[in-house]
């Protein structure tokens, strides 16, 4: 098997770089290599794509420049959010209300502010994959700090009502920093911060062509927040550490190159994702997770009867094609997600699931191919 | 051949992996993740901790074999774990690594190479398969200090058929020369001697962590006469010399645990002699044999001559040639004639005679 035959369904987790991004970075690297905080003319270069970078991604959400801060990508960017005012000087009475159903990034700290004492309520999600609404807003309260709920959800791709939920949260308390992590859903789904009612958010530059290690968070100018990391005065004193202009620029132009090519790579994603799901659904026991939700175009979960996904898994390796089953563990071993837990899956399928993701570099013709792999390795193993 | 290789991170596996692929074979790695603990975190000592599986990882990558980690975690959870626990609470002496070979490890993982249209799998354990004629027989290592058969002994020769031992011919000394041979990075790591779930720790703290220990209760002499008091009887196996009120005279060895009074017995060194006993949960690699027999009642312990009789279907009496010292109930009895191995079991704590 040679390595260009090799079939990628894994955007969800990361996604190849465009070539456009990749050539951004050269030539973000060959003029603006300089500090963009410095104060001579090569470091005015750099500090020129910096802001001309933030321009297009602003612009691209439709916000203010100053809104966006770039990051080391969205786990630095919903650290920030949820932990930093979870600090000393706040009320010990404060709270933060999120979801069972978060990304790591969220709810591993969302349980930090819980071992600090802080109380947290983990709304719980509907059978259907959807949030219950109810067990949210029953978590807000005049002490509700922030409430966090993700737009989309990695695993399931299953939208939320994020728009409705916030302004039901802002009805209980107007003051609550409404956070989203909206990591997978700029990957097939158009954001309007502040018209979708969101005040601060997560964005990554892996998941739509970027490089790795950068990101953005979204803070919209109503709200402050104390800064994480502490040092030099870059990104207006808010994030210390010398800015990746290169990757920045990088990041910005996939984005753009994304927002320009959009109907065109929805368009494939999810004609790929019905051709894979429909050939899969006449020839296996299967059941599609979320499939009469409002789903990402990008994300297919899929539960198969009596077939236990880890020996798949790696079969489906082993036969050219590359999906993920749930979240790593340090070790490497493919541990049942916790969304689908949540979601109330039995425990007898829970380890009966495979995500397939599609994404920008999917051609015509991956769904047909994925499906016959998959169908050849289920035959054998099933 | 189509190979599926167990690799643990140590030079053993890492060695069979390599061998096989210089043989042509092609071959995948899996590491077996068998513990974790309570919120998913690796252990930090033992095996199966994150620094193993990242050097199997690797050993892989540097012989450019497809890699994976498998979860046994819950069958090793409730086969294992929970059985070692219970059997100290029983007042026997368990031994894991039998238990995992014997409901973990083996079956598991040929199921899974059968999926993946394996033809073999392979694991470093130090042992040798023979096929003689129609049947599959399981022989110590050449290289006996290594020996690994006693806890193999429960493979029957079906299961034989679908395993390769590629160290059963080759000493360690020779296995770490082919490790730095190939540039694996494990050439010189230490073994692991630790029992991979327990680390470095006693395995009483361990143990009581997972059980009630408000067991305590008396330890008596020869006689019953109370000599003692003891805070549970999963802190004792049978033999066992330290940590016993100290009287005049001759060293005292416990003899005997009795869980439902909660005594614990103690003697001197020649109430532990032991002529005849009983295995439970006996299992024969392919038919059972009775003539030249001898057994080892610990890993890699003597070869003692005995004769053995069928009680019942899975029980077998062993009946030695020569008393021993050493028989604990809970550990595995494994028979063997010369160097090929029989069959085992465990060794029981209803029948433990005594030579008066």
């Amino acid at each position: 098997m040679k390595k260009s035959e090799y079939l990628y369904l894994d955007h969800a987790a990361t996604t190849p770089m465009r070539e456009i991004a990749i050539k951004a970075f050269i030539d973000a690297e060959h003029e603006g290599f300089a500090n963009s905080s410095g104060g001579h003319n090569l470091s005015r270069k750099a500090k020129n794509i910096l802001e001309q970078s933030r321009d297009t991604i602003a612009a691209i959400f439709n916000v203010a420049p100053n809104e966006i801060i770039f990051t080391s990508g969205g786990t630095e960017a919903d650290n920030w959010s949820i932990k930093s005012l979870f600090n000393k000087k706040i009320d010990p009475d404060s709270n933060l209300v999120t979801t069972n159903i978060e990304h790591e990034a969220v709810l591993a700290s969302a349980q930090w502010i819980k071992d600090n004492d802080y109380e947290v309520t983990f709304a719980e999600c509907l059978e259907s994959g959807e949030l219950d609404k109810n067990s949210f807003l029953n978590g807000v309260n005049k002490n509700t700090i922030i409430a966090s709920a993700m737009w989309a959800n990695n695993e399931t791709g299953i939208i939320q009502p994020i728009k409705e939920l916030s302004n039901d949260v802002k009805k209980k308390n107007s003051s609550t920093l409404f956070h989203s992590d909206v990591v997978q859903a700029v990957v097939s789904d158009k954001i309007d911060f502040h018209k979708d009612g969101i005040q601060s958010a997560a964005i990554s530059a892996h998941k739509i062509g970027g490089p790795k290690g950068v990101g953005a968070m979204f803070l919209s100018n109503e709200f402050k927040l104390p800064s994480m990391l502490h040092g030099g005065k870059q990104e207006l004193e808010r994030r210390a550490g010398t800015v990746n202009v290169a990757g920045v620029a990088s990041f910005a132009s996939a984005l753009q190159e994304q927002q320009n090519n959009f109907d065109d790579e929805i368009m494939i994603m999810i004609k790929e994702k019905e051709e894979f799901e429909n050939i899969v659904k006449d020839n296996f026991k299967v059941k599609v997770i979320g499939e009469s939700e409002k789903r990402l175009a990008h994300i297919s979960n899929i539960q198969f009867e009596k077939v236990n996904s880890e020996v798949l898994m790696v079969d489906l390796d082993l036969n050219g094609l590359g999906v993920s089953r749930g979240s790593a563990c340090a070790s490497g071993a493919q541990k049942p997600s916790h969304v689908l837990e949540a979601m109330g899956v039995n425990k007898e399928f829970i380890n009966n699931h495979l995500r397939f993701s599609f994404g920008w570099s999917t051609d015509l013709g991956d769904g047909k191919k994925a499906a016959k792999i998959l169908l050849d390795s289920l035959e054998k193993i099933s | 051949m189509k190979i599926l290789v167990a690799m643990s991170g140590g030079v053993d596996s890492s060695v069979v992996a390599g061998l096989l692929k210089s043989q042509g074979h092609e071959v995948i790695g899996v590491t077996m993740k068998l513990w974790e603990g309570e919120n998913g975190e690796m252990p930090e000592t033992g095996c199966c901790t994150a620094s193993d599986s990242e050097d199997a990882r690797k050993v892989a990558a540097k012989l450019d074999i497809p890699y994976y980690v498998m979860d046994y975690t819950e069958s090793f959870s409730e086969d294992v774990v929970d059985n070692f626990v219970g059997m100290y609470a029983k007042g026997l002496t368990p031994n894991p690594c039998v238990e995992c070979n014997r409901s973990v490890k083996f079956d598991h993982f040929i199921t899974q190479a059968k999926k993946l249209n394996c033809e073999k799998v392979a694991t470093g354990h130090y042992a040798k398969i023979i096929k003689n004629k129609n049947e599959y027989e399981l022989h110590k290592a050449d290289y006996l200090d290594k020996d690994q058969s006693y806890v193999l002994h429960m493979l029957t020769g079906e299961k034989l058929e679908y395993i390769d031992f590629p160290l059963g011919t080759i000493s360690k000394p020779e296995v770490r020369q082919i490790a730095a041979e190939l540039g694996l990075k494990t050439a010189f790591k230490k073994d692991s001697q630790d029992i991979c779930f327990v680390g470095k720790k006693d395995y009483r703290n361990f143990v009581n962590t997972r059980i009630d220990i408000s067991s305590s209760g008396e330890i008596v002499d020869k006689k019953g006469k109370k000599v003692g008091d003891h805070k549970g009887v999963h802190g004792f196996t049978v033999g066992q010399r330290k940590g016993l009120p100290g009287g005049q005279g001759q060293a005292k060895y416990v003899t005997k645990i009795d869980v439902s009074s909660k005594k614990v017995h103690i003697g001197e060194k020649k109430d532990l002699l032991v002529s005849n006993f009983l295995l439970e949960d006996v299992s024969f690699v392919n038919d059972i044999e009775t003539n030249n027999l001898t057994v080892q009642t610990r890993y890699n312990s003597e070869d003692l001559p005995c004769s053995v009789r069928e009680v019942r279907d899975g029980e077998l009496e062993v009946i030695l040639e020569a008393p021993t010292y050493g028989v604990a109930p809970g550990q595995f009895g494994v028979i063997y004639k010369g160097t090929k191995v029989i069959g085992g079991g465990r060794i029981s704590s209803k029948v433990l005679e005594k030579t008066e």
